[in-house]
């Protein structure tokens, strides 16, 4: 009887401990249907906005002309213009760069680690000698602006390879995001799945699914279209805890796993925000 | 008489003098503080992500310092010291926690 229990013990915590990131995301879909059983999931990929229906209202009117619209545009000219060397970002990615931005974040088996599209887009300037661009805003943005309106519609689809390193790459973006952290010791999880739809001061709080669907983002705050990583700056700034650098490995695998949980759910990007 | 008085005079004055010198920071002591918390801010940065108290305080203290207020110097880059270690215990904590947060 006792070593069935410790059995039993053993496969509890084995169990707990090894969910598989699949297990993982159907978990979090259970989650969020059980805390808004009216809702329809896939309109959390709108994030405030499937909660907030003033908000909503006011949003859609502001699709008839989009503030990223701009952006979409300066970005597809960029994606054209041939580099010195005279390839172009076609040439880095596969289908030509169009219609691929439900694959990233990719787990790279070579280097092993995380490629964000951003990281892709500056590996392909780079590798056809041009200069990186800055990873928050501007001409990296406007581009993965417009690769992502290539790509609206399709579903996210990104892939964890059967590699340990990529295990381990996402079970470190989960760590992260279920960890306390900064002096008023907020994980992401305390905003964005306990208190997700609900007010923080004035605004609505977005819930994690569908988080990864909509960048890059114009947000009304910012007055510009940024990245995904310059909101995760801002998110550890505003909980007091100093934010690591755009395009760090932790913020890379972070978005692995934010990305991955939003597996299935339609791209929307580029979005706009307040 | 006159021999007792001069004696408790000068004893007075001694221990006045050495209390004084053991309230008021002067740079020295507010260098050797800096260098502590530097390597305390240092070595958590290493293992947690630090709050950004930390170096804002560190900001606040030189200015305390360059005015030539070392109390408030040394008190400041005491605490942010302070926040250092505080950002290690609340990730040693989380490290133990949070799996519970995750759902099943």
């Amino acid at each position: 009887m006792k070593k069935f229990l410790i059995a039993c013990f053993l496969f509890v915590v084995m169990a707990n401990a090894y969910a598989t990131p699949e297990e993982d995301r159907l978990a979090l879909r259970e989650f969020f249907a059980q805390r808004f059983p009216d809702l329809d999931l896939n309109e959390m990929t709108n994030g405030l906005y499937a909660f907030d229906e003033g908000a909503r209202e006011q949003w859609l009117e502001m699709e008839d002309f989009p503030p990223y619209e701009i952006a979409i545009e300066a970005g597809e000219e960029d994606f054209n213009q041939p580099f010195a060397n005279g390839k172009s970002y076609a040439d880095c990615f596969e289908n030509g760069g169009i219609g691929i931005r439900q694959n990233y974040p990719r787990f790279d088996t070579e280097t092993g680690e995380v490629v964000t599209l951003e990281v892709a887009i500056n590996k392909c300037r780079k590798d056809n000698g041009e200069e990186p661009l800055p990873w928050l805003t501007g001409e990296l943005a406007n581009i993965s602006a417009y690769m992502s309106y290539t790509s609206r519609g399709n579903k996210m689809n990104v892939v964890i390879p059967d590699d340990p390193r990529a295990l381990a790459a996402y079970e470190a973006g989960k760590e992260y995001y279920y960890t306390r952290r900064g002096q008023l010791e907020f994980a992401c999880e305390n905003c964005h799945m306990q208190s997700a739809g609900s007010l923080l001061r004035a605004d609505t709080l977005s819930g994690m699914l569908g988080q990864a669907t909509h960048w890059p983002v114009y947000r009304s705050k910012w007055g510009e279209i940024g990245t995904l990583h310059w909101r995760f700056q801002e998110c550890n700034a505003q909980v007091r805890a100093k934010p690591y650098e755009a395009q760090s490995p932790v913020y890379r695998n972070l978005e692995y796993f934010l990305s991955y949980m939003s597996n299935g759910m339609e791209l929307n990007g580029p979005a706009s925000r307040r | 008489m006159k021999r007792k008085l001069t004696l408790l005079v000068a004893a007075l004055a001694t221990g006045l003098v050495m209390n004084t010198s053991a309230m008021a920071a002067d740079a020295a002591e507010y260098e050797a503080a800096l260098d502590k918390a530097r390597q305390t801010l240092s070595d958590a940065e290493s293992k947690v992500q630090l709050w950004t108290t930390s170096e804002i305080l560190l900001e606040d203290a030189a200015r305390a310092a360059a005015a030539g207020d070392f109390d408030l110097a040394v008190k400041l880059v005491n605490e942010a010291s302070l926040h250092a270690e505080l950002a290690v215990a609340t990730a040693e904590r989380e490290k133990k926690v949070w799996q519970k947060s995750v759902p099943k």
